[in-house]
């Protein structure tokens, strides 16, 4: 029973990483229609530019760490201003095939330093863990939950409460009826960029004492695809749902079943949780409304 | 006469041509001797095609400052594939027509390998000591390949019988990457156990790239082991071995020679303290050097700006093999000659503590002896000569 829960920790820590970078594909994917495939790069970039902010230029990681969210953010809306932009209005193939290669560039870019592509590094954080009862938990998984939590309510805040996060909102469900209202949907365009590689680079930072820093980081993404997926590709809350799900099913099913059955499970389970709810777990709510 | 017929004249005439020029026939210019690499510098495994082909350069660069070998330069042809066959064919077909390559040595990775390798024997080059633990590059025997690592499976029965025999260990469990690497691993923790009339107890992998051990360490933990051999690499040693201790089970862990690095204590810290290895040549750690190690890590630094690893004394070992081969096989150097002199050569151990290579007429297959080694206060320390 320890070791249930145990894994079962492990697996939502894990499951909020995959949710963090699914809540980017979302934020994107929601307000520009551009599914990205340059999440994972950009979650890599913000661990090496986290790295570099902490053991090059000296600054201490409470301060390396949002410094690095808050450049990957800029580097996310430079690239909608550059060239994303430019796909708007053009066969949604075009803007996939951008983001697949703005991402290798970025990738290209940090594998042309040799100390980057060369090494893994750690991020000085402590290998701490801690004790609750019988049950041990790593700190970077708290972490990681707890950063979760906090970064999924200051984004729901924002899209609620704030003017900025309304008019985002708003450009996102109808950028045309939007723009005849007046709202600066362009605009608007390049924060949810500067948003979706902000939340990557978060992602990156906060995976970085589990797996280290390293130039494949990335492949992560792979899996928080499907989580996206199945939170609906449009719902955020359900982008973090769908993440911790595939991290649960994932850990348990490493635990209890065979080998060779264990990866096929939390694939085959997205299967049936699709086929149950089309619209994904976050519209199952709504679509039941309609019926 | 139509474009099309003016075209197939053309290919057919240039096939013809090129069928009439005898494969195997490479044109040794007077005063150089290419080496091509197709090598891995922006891939999955860059992080140890760069150290290898600065460990060759930095040899070949010795080699030239000392007048060559018998007045020819040896100059380093690098073509990048990045684990990837398909550029792997193009890089080695540029290299035999282009380059004109002598032999090639360290090629980078087994898809590049068995991708390319037909290339380069057909071409009538010598195929050397390419990073592949694949049979396929010493046997069949073949006058032009040879190989200098043997398979995980011989490293791995070898080590585990060792320490199974020497520490008594009842319960032998194994975490693996569920790919080639971790198959043949565990073939040859098998075969170790089976001498042993041992069973594996318990067995559990993990995907390419995993981020999260703590369902394989549970597994282990409940199967109640008390050796786990590891099929992994840096990474995922470190994760594994730190889920272990993290949840307070104290059991011992052997990790093959991929694991072998000191980036393993690096990352690890404390959490791998104790961990068993097997090294199949050894880290160049600068602390405790003899002088001749120590000079040579500096000329290292000095010329890339790095710290050396295993992986450049890996390159450098390689390089100097070749150097010295070509020395003994004398002023008419043909790929053919060059075999022949690799089969009659003995080499001794060098400033790193190498294992003795040594080829033969009937085996191509140069070494196929690691080492035990434990990780004692943050670094790898040998604690067994080379195995038999």
């Amino acid at each position: 029973m320890l070791a249930f829960v145990q894994v079962f920790t492990s697996g939502v820590a894990i499951g909020c990483v995959y949710g963090l970078v699914a809540l980017s594909f979302v934020l994107i994917y929601k307000a520009t229609e551009t599914v990205s495939f340059m999440q994972g790069d950009l979650l890599m970039v913000g661990a090496f530019t986290g790295l570099a902010l902490n053991l090059l230029l000296g600054l201490p990681l409470w301060l390396a760490a949002p410094a690095a969210v808050l450049a990957v953010a800029v580097l996310g809306a430079l690239l909608e201003r550059l060239a994303l932009r430019r796909a708007i209005g053009q066969p949604h193939l075009v803007a996939v095939l951008l983001t697949f290669g703005l991402g290798m560039m970025l990738r290209g870019s940090v594998a042309s330093i040799p100390a980057a592509a060369q090494e893994t590094y750690r991020l000085p954080i402590a290998a701490d863990t801690l004790a609750i009862g019988p049950l041990v938990l790593a700190a970077s998984h708290v972490w990681v939950v707890v950063v979760t939590l906090v970064l999924a309510a200051a984004l729901a805040a924002f899209f609620r409460h704030t003017r900025t996060g309304r008019v985002l909102r708003a450009c996102s469900e109808d950028a045309g009826t939007a723009a005849l209202l007046g709202w600066p949907v362009a605009r608007m365009h390049t924060l949810a960029w500067a948003l979706g590689a902000a939340v990557a680079a978060v992602a990156g930072l906060l995976l970085a004492p589990v797996t280290f820093v390293h130039l494949n980081m990335g492949f992560v993404a792979l899996k928080a695809f499907p989580a996206a997926v199945l939170g609906g590709l449009t719902s955020l809350p359900g982008a973090l749902l769908g993440g911790v799900f595939l991290g649960v099913v994932e850990a348990l099913a490493g635990l209890l079943l065979p080998e060779g059955v264990k990866d096929v499970v939390p694939y085959a389970l997205l299967m049936v949780a699709l086929l149950l709810f089309p619209q994904g777990l976050g519209a199952g709510r709504a679509a039941r409304a309609s019926v | 006469m139509s474009m099309l017929r003016r075209f197939m004249l053309a290919l057919s005439t240039s096939l013809a041509l090129g069928a009439a020029v005898p494969a195997g026939a490479v044109e040794l210019a007077a005063d150089e001797i290419v080496v091509g690499t197709v090598s891995d510098l922006s891939g999955p495994i860059a992080m140890l095609g760069v150290p290898v082909r600065d460990g060759m350069l930095m040899r070949f660069d010795e080699a030239n400052a000392g007048g060559g070998v018998h007045g020819r330069r040896i100059r380093l042809a690098v073509e990048d594939a990045g684990y990837d066959p398909k550029r792997a064919v193009l890089a080695a077909r540029k290299l035999v027509q282009h380059d004109k390559a002598f032999a090639f040595i360290a090629n980078m990775g087994t898809p590049v390998v068995m991708a390319t390798m037909p290339i380069i024997l057909d071409a009538g080059r010598l195929h050397l000591f390419p990073f592949s633990p694949h049979r396929a590059t010493y046997t069949p025997l073949h006058p032009l390949k040879f190989q200098n690592f043997a398979p995980y499976y011989d490293y791995m029965k070898a080590a585990t019988a060792h320490l199974v025999r020497a520490r008594g260990y009842a319960r032998t469990c194994l975490l693996y990457q569920d790919d080639d690497y971790g198959l043949e691993v565990m073939k040859g923790v098998e075969a170790a156990l089976e001498g042993l009339t041992r069973e594996l107890v318990e067995r559990t992998s993990y995907k390419r790239g995993a981020t999260d051990f703590s369902s394989q360490i549970a597994r282990l933990r409940a199967a109640r082991c008390d050796l786990v051999v590891l099929a992994t690499v840096v990474r995922e040693t470190v994760a594994a071995m730190a889920e272990a201790r993290k949840i307070g089970w104290d059991v011992d862990m052997l990790v093959t020679a991929s694991g072998y690095s000191a980036q393993t204590h690096a990352l690890g810290g404390a959490a791998v303290e104790g961990l068993y290895g097997v090294s199949v040549l050894p880290h160049p750690y600068a602390e405790g050097a003899s002088v001749e190690l120590a000079a040579w890590i500096e000329r290292y630094r000095a010329r890339f700006n790095a710290e050396p690893n295993v992986w450049s004394v890996m390159g450098y070992t390689l390089a100097d093999l070749f150097v010295r081969t070509a020395e003994a096989t004398g002023p008419a150097l043909t790929p053919a000659a060059f075999a022949r002199a690799l089969e009659s050569m003995q080499f001794t151990p060098d400033i790193f503590g190498s294992p003795i290579y040594r080829f033969s007429a009937e085996d191509h297959l140069g070494n196929r002896h690691g080492r035990l080694a434990q990780i004692r206060n943050g670094r790898w320390v040998p604690i067994t000569d080379y195995l038999d």
